[in-house]
Protein backbone atom coordinates (compact mmCIF):
# COMPACT_ATOMS: atom_id res chain seq x y z
CA UNK A 1 0.00 0.00 0.00
CA UNK A 2 2.42 2.49 -1.16
CA UNK A 3 0.11 5.04 -1.97
CA UNK A 4 -0.98 7.95 0.62
CA UNK A 5 -4.46 8.57 2.14
CA UNK A 6 -5.96 11.12 0.03
CA UNK A 7 -6.71 14.38 1.74
CA UNK A 8 -10.73 14.06 0.81
CA UNK A 9 -12.53 10.93 -0.38
CA UNK A 10 -15.25 13.58 -1.68
CA UNK A 11 -15.37 16.78 -3.51
CA UNK A 12 -17.57 18.73 -3.71
CA UNK A 13 -19.94 15.85 -3.80
CA UNK A 14 -17.72 14.10 -6.58
CA UNK A 15 -15.88 11.19 -5.47
CA UNK A 16 -11.85 10.89 -6.72
CA UNK A 17 -13.20 9.08 -10.03
CA UNK A 18 -15.73 11.84 -10.84
CA UNK A 19 -18.98 9.78 -9.83
CA UNK A 20 -22.05 10.94 -7.34
CA UNK A 21 -22.31 9.47 -4.34
CA UNK A 22 -25.40 7.45 -5.81
CA UNK A 23 -23.67 5.62 -8.85
CA UNK A 24 -22.22 2.86 -9.69
CA UNK A 25 -19.12 2.28 -11.89
CA UNK A 26 -19.14 1.45 -15.29
CA UNK A 27 -21.08 -2.26 -15.65
CA UNK A 28 -20.50 -5.05 -18.08
CA UNK A 29 -21.59 -8.24 -17.83
CA UNK A 30 -21.43 -10.95 -20.62
CA UNK A 31 -23.51 -14.97 -19.86
CA UNK A 32 -21.63 -17.76 -21.69
CA UNK A 33 -18.20 -16.70 -22.25
CA UNK A 34 -16.13 -20.53 -21.37
CA UNK A 35 -16.98 -23.38 -24.45
CA UNK A 36 -16.51 -26.53 -21.62
CA UNK A 37 -18.39 -24.75 -18.60
CA UNK A 38 -21.91 -25.53 -18.39
CA UNK A 39 -22.65 -22.19 -17.33
CA UNK A 40 -20.31 -19.32 -17.11
CA UNK A 41 -20.17 -15.34 -16.76
CA UNK A 42 -17.91 -12.16 -16.78
CA UNK A 43 -18.27 -9.24 -14.90
CA UNK A 44 -16.47 -5.86 -15.16
CA UNK A 45 -17.31 -3.06 -12.21
CA UNK A 46 -14.93 -0.59 -12.32
CA UNK A 47 -11.44 -2.46 -12.64
CA UNK A 48 -13.10 -5.72 -11.08
CA UNK A 49 -12.77 -8.05 -13.74
CA UNK A 50 -14.31 -11.75 -12.51
CA UNK A 51 -15.30 -14.65 -14.23
CA UNK A 52 -17.61 -17.43 -12.60
CA UNK A 53 -18.28 -20.78 -13.95
CA UNK A 54 -21.03 -23.44 -13.03
CA UNK A 55 -20.75 -27.63 -13.51
CA UNK A 56 -23.48 -29.72 -12.84
CA UNK A 57 -25.42 -30.33 -11.62
CA UNK A 58 -23.75 -33.75 -11.67
CA UNK A 59 -22.88 -36.86 -9.50
CA UNK A 60 -21.36 -35.77 -6.51
CA UNK A 61 -17.99 -37.35 -5.76
CA UNK A 62 -16.59 -38.61 -2.66
CA UNK A 63 -20.07 -40.37 -2.12
CA UNK A 64 -19.85 -39.12 1.48
CA UNK A 65 -20.69 -35.64 0.77
CA UNK A 66 -24.06 -36.70 -1.39
CA UNK A 67 -27.24 -35.68 0.64
CA UNK A 68 -30.15 -38.07 -0.13
CA UNK A 69 -32.50 -35.46 -0.47
CA UNK A 70 -31.20 -32.60 -1.89
CA UNK A 71 -28.21 -31.05 -4.57
CA UNK A 72 -24.70 -29.69 -2.75
CA UNK A 73 -24.15 -26.08 -3.65
CA UNK A 74 -20.11 -26.04 -3.74
CA UNK A 75 -18.61 -22.88 -4.14
CA UNK A 76 -15.31 -21.26 -4.76
CA UNK A 77 -14.24 -17.68 -4.43
CA UNK A 78 -10.49 -17.84 -5.50
CA UNK A 79 -7.91 -14.69 -6.48
CA UNK A 80 -5.85 -14.86 -9.04
CA UNK A 81 -2.05 -13.97 -7.83
CA UNK A 82 -1.86 -11.14 -10.41
CA UNK A 83 -5.46 -9.57 -9.27
CA UNK A 84 -4.17 -7.26 -6.57
CA UNK A 85 -0.95 -4.61 -6.98
CA UNK A 86 0.75 -6.75 -3.90
CA UNK A 87 1.24 -10.34 -5.42
CA UNK A 88 -1.25 -12.28 -3.62
CA UNK A 89 0.05 -15.97 -2.27
CA UNK A 90 -1.71 -18.14 -4.59
CA UNK A 91 -4.64 -20.36 -3.14
CA UNK A 92 -7.12 -20.76 -0.52
CA UNK A 93 -6.46 -18.79 2.54
CA UNK A 94 -9.01 -17.33 5.70
CA UNK A 95 -10.64 -14.66 3.61
CA UNK A 96 -11.22 -16.68 0.20
CA UNK A 97 -12.72 -19.40 2.50
CA UNK A 98 -15.05 -17.28 4.53
CA UNK A 99 -16.27 -15.52 1.39
CA UNK A 100 -16.77 -18.84 -0.28
CA UNK A 101 -19.35 -20.00 2.84
CA UNK A 102 -20.87 -16.75 2.76
CA UNK A 103 -21.44 -16.64 -1.63
CA UNK A 104 -22.56 -19.80 -1.14
CA UNK A 105 -25.57 -19.28 1.83
CA UNK A 106 -25.94 -15.82 -0.61
CA UNK A 107 -26.93 -18.17 -3.65
CA UNK A 108 -28.29 -21.10 -1.80
CA UNK A 109 -31.83 -19.58 -1.52
CA UNK A 110 -32.81 -19.09 -5.05
CA UNK A 111 -31.93 -22.89 -5.83
CA UNK A 112 -34.30 -25.48 -5.95
CA UNK A 113 -31.81 -27.98 -4.80
CA UNK A 114 -34.54 -30.65 -4.05
CA UNK A 115 -34.81 -31.62 -7.99
CA UNK A 116 -31.32 -33.12 -7.54
CA UNK A 117 -31.10 -35.11 -4.72
CA UNK A 118 -27.20 -36.47 -4.62
CA UNK A 119 -26.13 -34.46 -7.11
CA UNK A 120 -23.27 -31.56 -6.90
CA UNK A 121 -23.53 -27.88 -8.37
CA UNK A 122 -19.96 -26.67 -8.31
CA UNK A 123 -19.83 -22.84 -8.87
CA UNK A 124 -16.37 -21.68 -9.49
CA UNK A 125 -15.90 -17.23 -8.88
CA UNK A 126 -12.33 -16.49 -10.05
CA UNK A 127 -10.65 -12.52 -9.67
CA UNK A 128 -8.72 -11.68 -11.96
CA UNK A 129 -8.70 -8.09 -10.79
CA UNK A 130 -9.82 -6.74 -8.05
CA UNK A 131 -10.59 -3.44 -6.95
CA UNK A 132 -13.10 -3.47 -3.67
CA UNK A 133 -16.80 -4.75 -3.66
CA UNK A 134 -15.43 -8.54 -5.52
CA UNK A 135 -17.68 -10.64 -3.43
CA UNK A 136 -20.98 -9.00 -4.62
CA UNK A 137 -19.46 -8.94 -8.10
CA UNK A 138 -18.95 -12.69 -7.50
CA UNK A 139 -22.44 -13.36 -6.60
CA UNK A 140 -24.08 -11.28 -9.90
CA UNK A 141 -21.59 -12.89 -11.86
CA UNK A 142 -22.01 -16.64 -9.90
CA UNK A 143 -26.24 -15.94 -10.77
CA UNK A 144 -25.50 -15.00 -14.49
CA UNK A 145 -23.65 -18.55 -14.72
CA UNK A 146 -26.56 -20.31 -12.90
CA UNK A 147 -28.74 -19.17 -15.27
CA UNK A 148 -26.59 -20.06 -18.26
CA UNK A 149 -26.35 -23.24 -17.17
CA UNK A 150 -30.10 -23.81 -16.81
CA UNK A 151 -30.13 -24.75 -13.37
CA UNK A 152 -34.06 -23.76 -11.91
CA UNK A 153 -34.13 -20.64 -9.60
CA UNK A 154 -36.55 -18.89 -8.25
CA UNK A 155 -35.04 -15.47 -8.82
CA UNK A 156 -31.69 -14.20 -9.93
CA UNK A 157 -29.09 -12.77 -6.96
CA UNK A 158 -27.40 -8.90 -7.49
CA UNK A 159 -25.01 -8.00 -5.30
CA UNK A 160 -23.43 -4.53 -4.45
CA UNK A 161 -21.33 -2.54 -2.02
CA UNK A 162 -22.50 0.74 -0.23
CA UNK A 163 -20.22 2.18 2.50
CA UNK A 164 -19.77 5.68 4.07
CA UNK A 165 -16.79 7.89 2.89
CA UNK A 166 -16.11 11.51 4.67
CA UNK A 167 -19.20 10.80 6.42
CA UNK A 168 -21.40 9.93 3.64
CA UNK A 169 -23.12 7.16 2.19
CA UNK A 170 -21.99 6.40 -1.12
CA UNK A 171 -22.54 3.12 -3.40
CA UNK A 172 -20.34 1.25 -4.93
CA UNK A 173 -16.83 1.33 -3.12
CA UNK A 174 -13.90 2.07 -5.47
CA UNK A 175 -10.52 0.76 -3.69
CA UNK A 176 -9.53 3.85 -2.02
CA UNK A 177 -12.71 3.79 -0.72
CA UNK A 178 -13.08 0.34 0.79
CA UNK A 179 -9.56 1.47 2.20
CA UNK A 180 -9.88 5.04 3.70
CA UNK A 181 -13.76 5.55 4.02
CA UNK A 182 -15.88 4.68 7.16
CA UNK A 183 -17.67 1.25 6.71
CA UNK A 184 -18.37 -1.05 3.84
CA UNK A 185 -21.40 -2.64 3.69
CA UNK A 186 -21.88 -5.59 0.91
CA UNK A 187 -25.38 -6.75 0.39
CA UNK A 188 -26.46 -9.51 -1.87
CA UNK A 189 -30.60 -9.34 -2.57
CA UNK A 190 -32.97 -11.23 -5.03
CA UNK A 191 -34.36 -8.71 -7.20
CA UNK A 192 -37.75 -9.95 -7.86
CA UNK A 193 -38.65 -10.65 -4.37
CA UNK A 194 -36.55 -8.51 -2.54
CA UNK A 195 -35.11 -10.42 0.21
CA UNK A 196 -31.54 -10.03 1.20
CA UNK A 197 -28.84 -13.26 0.87
CA UNK A 198 -26.04 -11.40 2.05
CA UNK A 199 -25.68 -8.80 4.08
CA UNK A 200 -22.19 -7.93 6.00
CA UNK A 201 -20.87 -4.51 7.69
CA UNK A 202 -17.06 -3.30 8.30
CA UNK A 203 -17.32 -0.15 10.01
CA UNK A 204 -19.75 1.95 11.68
CA UNK A 205 -23.44 3.06 10.57
CA UNK A 206 -25.62 4.86 12.83
CA UNK A 207 -28.94 3.23 12.45
CA UNK A 208 -30.44 6.04 9.65
CA UNK A 209 -27.03 5.75 7.98
CA UNK A 210 -27.81 2.10 7.99
CA UNK A 211 -31.43 2.71 6.37
CA UNK A 212 -29.77 4.99 3.81
CA UNK A 213 -27.23 2.86 3.06
CA UNK A 214 -29.97 -0.01 2.38
CA UNK A 215 -32.14 2.24 0.43
CA UNK A 216 -29.16 2.81 -1.94
CA UNK A 217 -28.10 -0.71 -2.36
CA UNK A 218 -31.58 -1.42 -3.37
CA UNK A 219 -31.08 1.13 -5.82
CA UNK A 220 -28.16 0.08 -7.09
CA UNK A 221 -29.07 -3.57 -7.06
CA UNK A 222 -32.15 -2.94 -9.46
CA UNK A 223 -29.60 -1.23 -12.16
CA UNK A 224 -27.40 -4.55 -11.89
CA UNK A 225 -30.46 -6.44 -12.50
CA UNK A 226 -31.17 -5.08 -15.68
CA UNK A 227 -27.73 -5.24 -16.47
CA UNK A 228 -27.85 -9.07 -15.87
CA UNK A 229 -31.27 -9.92 -17.90
CA UNK A 230 -29.33 -7.68 -20.76
CA UNK A 231 -26.81 -10.17 -20.61
CA UNK A 232 -28.81 -13.41 -20.70
CA UNK A 233 -30.98 -11.92 -23.15
CA UNK A 234 -27.70 -11.08 -25.49
CA UNK A 235 -26.82 -14.99 -24.96
CA UNK A 236 -29.97 -15.83 -26.17
CA UNK A 237 -30.52 -13.46 -29.17
CA UNK A 238 -29.05 -16.04 -31.88
CA UNK A 239 -32.01 -18.25 -30.86
CA UNK A 240 -33.98 -15.50 -30.37
CA UNK A 241 -33.62 -15.01 -34.27
CA UNK A 242 -33.71 -18.64 -35.12
CA UNK A 243 -36.92 -18.80 -34.22
CA UNK A 244 -38.58 -16.14 -36.53
CA UNK B 1 -44.81 -4.09 -17.46
CA UNK B 2 -44.00 -6.11 -20.60
CA UNK B 3 -46.81 -8.20 -21.64
CA UNK B 4 -45.94 -11.92 -21.29
CA UNK B 5 -46.88 -14.57 -24.32
CA UNK B 6 -45.38 -16.99 -25.92
CA UNK B 7 -41.71 -15.93 -27.83
CA UNK B 8 -41.26 -13.39 -24.61
CA UNK B 9 -37.76 -13.55 -23.06
CA UNK B 10 -38.04 -13.98 -19.36
CA UNK B 11 -35.06 -14.53 -16.06
CA UNK B 12 -35.57 -16.49 -13.48
CA UNK B 13 -38.14 -15.06 -11.46
CA UNK B 14 -39.63 -13.11 -13.64
CA UNK B 15 -43.48 -13.25 -13.14
CA UNK B 16 -45.34 -14.89 -15.96
CA UNK B 17 -49.09 -15.26 -14.74
CA UNK B 18 -51.44 -16.11 -11.38
CA UNK B 19 -52.43 -19.87 -11.40
CA UNK B 20 -55.86 -19.28 -12.33
CA UNK B 21 -54.84 -18.67 -15.50
CA UNK B 22 -52.31 -20.97 -16.15
CA UNK B 23 -50.54 -23.66 -14.41
CA UNK B 24 -46.86 -23.85 -14.41
CA UNK B 25 -45.15 -26.20 -17.02
CA UNK B 26 -41.70 -27.29 -17.51
CA UNK B 27 -39.40 -24.14 -16.78
CA UNK B 28 -41.60 -22.41 -13.98
CA UNK B 29 -42.92 -22.97 -11.32
CA UNK B 30 -46.01 -21.72 -8.53
CA UNK B 31 -45.40 -19.69 -5.17
CA UNK B 32 -48.00 -17.70 -3.56
CA UNK B 33 -51.18 -17.88 -6.03
CA UNK B 34 -48.30 -17.26 -8.50
CA UNK B 35 -46.64 -18.45 -11.63
CA UNK B 36 -42.88 -16.99 -12.27
CA UNK B 37 -40.22 -18.32 -14.35
CA UNK B 38 -37.25 -20.36 -13.24
CA UNK B 39 -34.78 -20.33 -16.10
CA UNK B 40 -33.86 -18.19 -18.34
CA UNK B 41 -35.34 -18.40 -21.91
CA UNK B 42 -38.37 -17.88 -24.35
CA UNK B 43 -42.02 -18.52 -22.97
CA UNK B 44 -44.54 -20.78 -23.97
CA UNK B 45 -48.21 -20.47 -23.84
CA UNK B 46 -50.07 -23.83 -23.89
CA UNK B 47 -53.87 -22.58 -24.22
CA UNK B 48 -55.14 -26.41 -24.92
CA UNK B 49 -53.95 -28.14 -21.42
CA UNK B 50 -53.58 -23.82 -20.01
CA UNK B 51 -49.95 -24.07 -19.43
CA UNK B 52 -47.39 -21.79 -19.43
CA UNK B 53 -43.62 -22.61 -19.90
CA UNK B 54 -39.98 -21.14 -20.44
CA UNK B 55 -37.48 -23.26 -22.98
CA UNK B 56 -34.01 -22.78 -21.95
CA UNK B 57 -30.94 -22.84 -24.39
CA UNK B 58 -29.57 -25.18 -22.31
CA UNK B 59 -30.52 -27.22 -19.07
CA UNK B 60 -29.26 -29.62 -16.99
CA UNK B 61 -30.31 -33.09 -18.75
CA UNK B 62 -33.36 -35.27 -17.14
CA UNK B 63 -34.20 -39.10 -18.17
CA UNK B 64 -37.30 -39.51 -19.12
CA UNK B 65 -38.91 -42.92 -20.95
CA UNK B 66 -38.20 -43.19 -24.79
CA UNK B 67 -34.84 -41.52 -24.47
CA UNK B 68 -31.52 -43.15 -25.75
CA UNK B 69 -28.41 -43.20 -23.88
CA UNK B 70 -25.08 -44.37 -23.48
CA UNK B 71 -23.88 -46.31 -20.82
CA UNK B 72 -20.58 -48.90 -19.84
CA UNK B 73 -21.54 -52.61 -18.66
CA UNK B 74 -20.51 -52.42 -14.49
CA UNK B 75 -21.85 -56.31 -13.70
CA UNK B 76 -23.50 -59.08 -15.50
CA UNK B 77 -26.16 -61.60 -13.20
CA UNK B 78 -28.18 -64.30 -14.56
CA UNK B 79 -31.41 -62.20 -14.12
CA UNK B 80 -29.74 -58.57 -15.23
CA UNK B 81 -27.04 -56.36 -16.52
CA UNK B 82 -25.89 -53.17 -14.68
CA UNK B 83 -24.86 -50.09 -16.74
CA UNK B 84 -23.65 -47.02 -15.93
CA UNK B 85 -25.21 -44.33 -17.31
CA UNK B 86 -23.11 -41.48 -19.10
CA UNK B 87 -24.68 -39.80 -21.44
CA UNK B 88 -28.02 -38.63 -22.91
CA UNK B 89 -28.84 -38.47 -26.30
CA UNK B 90 -29.71 -34.56 -27.14
CA UNK B 91 -27.33 -33.16 -24.44
CA UNK B 92 -24.19 -34.96 -24.69
CA UNK B 93 -22.14 -32.21 -24.22
CA UNK B 94 -23.62 -32.21 -19.72
CA UNK B 95 -22.83 -34.47 -17.23
CA UNK B 96 -26.31 -36.69 -15.82
CA UNK B 97 -27.33 -35.81 -12.49
CA UNK B 98 -28.01 -38.70 -10.55
CA UNK B 99 -29.78 -42.08 -10.70
CA UNK B 100 -27.40 -43.03 -13.21
CA UNK B 101 -27.44 -46.23 -12.57
CA UNK B 102 -29.05 -48.47 -15.19
CA UNK B 103 -30.44 -51.98 -14.81
CA UNK B 104 -31.07 -54.24 -18.66
CA UNK B 105 -33.39 -57.24 -17.15
CA UNK B 106 -32.61 -60.56 -19.23
CA UNK B 107 -36.36 -60.07 -20.70
CA UNK B 108 -35.56 -56.80 -21.97
CA UNK B 109 -32.52 -57.89 -23.63
CA UNK B 110 -33.62 -59.02 -27.06
CA UNK B 111 -36.84 -59.88 -28.53
CA UNK B 112 -36.38 -63.59 -27.89
CA UNK B 113 -36.01 -65.62 -24.80
CA UNK B 114 -31.63 -65.32 -23.59
CA UNK B 115 -30.68 -68.42 -21.74
CA UNK B 116 -27.80 -66.94 -20.52
CA UNK B 117 -26.76 -63.06 -20.31
CA UNK B 118 -23.19 -63.69 -20.40
CA UNK B 119 -23.58 -64.12 -24.15
CA UNK B 120 -25.01 -60.85 -24.44
CA UNK B 121 -23.15 -58.59 -22.31
CA UNK B 122 -20.03 -58.64 -20.51
CA UNK B 123 -17.84 -55.90 -17.67
CA UNK B 124 -16.86 -53.24 -19.82
CA UNK B 125 -19.09 -53.20 -22.42
CA UNK B 126 -20.42 -49.34 -24.30
CA UNK B 127 -24.03 -50.46 -25.00
CA UNK B 128 -26.79 -48.01 -26.13
CA UNK B 129 -30.17 -48.55 -24.51
CA UNK B 130 -33.42 -46.84 -24.32
CA UNK B 131 -34.58 -45.57 -21.12
CA UNK B 132 -37.57 -47.15 -19.38
CA UNK B 133 -39.06 -46.66 -16.14
CA UNK B 134 -36.79 -44.23 -14.07
CA UNK B 135 -37.09 -44.64 -10.28
CA UNK B 136 -35.09 -42.64 -7.50
CA UNK B 137 -32.45 -45.03 -7.32
CA UNK B 138 -32.49 -46.77 -10.79
CA UNK B 139 -33.50 -46.43 -14.26
CA UNK B 140 -34.97 -49.49 -16.05
CA UNK B 141 -33.28 -49.86 -19.82
CA UNK B 142 -34.36 -52.23 -22.50
CA UNK B 143 -32.36 -52.86 -25.81
CA UNK B 144 -34.90 -55.31 -27.80
CA UNK B 145 -34.57 -52.90 -30.85
CA UNK B 146 -32.40 -53.89 -33.49
CA UNK B 147 -30.49 -50.23 -33.46
CA UNK B 148 -29.70 -50.80 -29.33
CA UNK B 149 -26.80 -53.06 -27.59
CA UNK B 150 -23.39 -53.05 -27.54
CA UNK B 151 -21.27 -50.61 -29.87
CA UNK B 152 -18.06 -51.70 -28.72
CA UNK B 153 -16.67 -54.89 -26.57
CA UNK B 154 -13.17 -55.75 -25.83
CA UNK B 155 -11.70 -59.04 -26.01
CA UNK B 156 -11.89 -60.88 -22.17
CA UNK B 157 -8.50 -61.81 -23.29
CA UNK B 158 -6.22 -59.55 -24.69
CA UNK B 159 -8.69 -56.40 -24.46
CA UNK B 160 -8.25 -55.81 -28.29
CA UNK B 161 -11.79 -54.59 -29.73
CA UNK B 162 -13.61 -57.09 -31.08
CA UNK B 163 -14.69 -57.61 -34.99
CA UNK B 164 -18.31 -58.58 -35.59
CA UNK B 165 -17.80 -62.40 -37.16
CA UNK B 166 -21.61 -62.89 -37.69
CA UNK B 167 -24.14 -59.86 -36.86
CA UNK B 168 -26.80 -61.98 -36.93
CA UNK B 169 -25.62 -64.53 -34.54
CA UNK B 170 -23.93 -61.53 -32.70
CA UNK B 171 -20.84 -63.51 -32.82
CA UNK B 172 -17.66 -61.32 -32.67
CA UNK B 173 -14.06 -62.46 -32.78
CA UNK B 174 -10.66 -61.34 -31.41
CA UNK B 175 -8.56 -60.25 -34.14
CA UNK B 176 -5.05 -60.78 -32.30
CA UNK B 177 -5.96 -63.68 -30.34
CA UNK B 178 -9.06 -64.86 -32.65
CA UNK B 179 -11.42 -65.53 -29.37
CA UNK B 180 -15.12 -65.82 -30.13
CA UNK B 181 -17.16 -64.02 -27.74
CA UNK B 182 -21.20 -63.32 -28.39
CA UNK B 183 -23.11 -59.85 -27.58
CA UNK B 184 -26.68 -58.42 -28.35
CA UNK B 185 -24.88 -56.08 -30.45
CA UNK B 186 -26.17 -52.91 -32.08
CA UNK B 187 -26.56 -53.18 -35.96
CA UNK B 188 -23.91 -50.65 -36.21
CA UNK B 189 -21.52 -52.14 -33.97
CA UNK B 190 -18.28 -51.23 -34.38
CA UNK B 191 -18.60 -48.26 -36.60
CA UNK B 192 -17.72 -45.82 -33.93
CA UNK B 193 -21.13 -43.99 -34.28
CA UNK B 194 -22.20 -43.45 -30.70
CA UNK B 195 -25.71 -42.52 -31.56
CA UNK B 196 -26.15 -44.65 -34.64
CA UNK B 197 -27.39 -42.65 -38.11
Amino acid sequence: MAEAKPEKLLVDGRRLDGRRPDELRPLRIKAGILKRADGSAYIELGKNKILAAVYGPKEMHPRHLQQADVAVLRCRYNMAPFSVEERKRPGPDRRSMEISKVIREALEPVLFLHLYPRAVIDVFIEILQADAGTRTAGITAASVALADAGVPMRDLVAGISVGKVDGTVVLDLMKEEDQWGEADMPVAVMPRRKCITLLQMDGNFTPQEFRQALDLAFKGVEQIYEAQKEALKEKYLPSLEEGR
Amino acid sequence: MEEIRTGSFVVPGTFLSTVEEFLPGEGAYEEGGKVYSSCAGLVLVDLRTRKISVIPKSFPPVLKRGDIVLGEVEDVTPQKAEVTIESLRGSEGRQLPPPKLGVIHVSRVSKGYVKDLERKFRVGDIVRAKVGEVGREMVQLSTTEDDLGVILAKCFNCNTPLKVENSKMGKLRCPICKRVEFRKLASDYGRGEPWGE
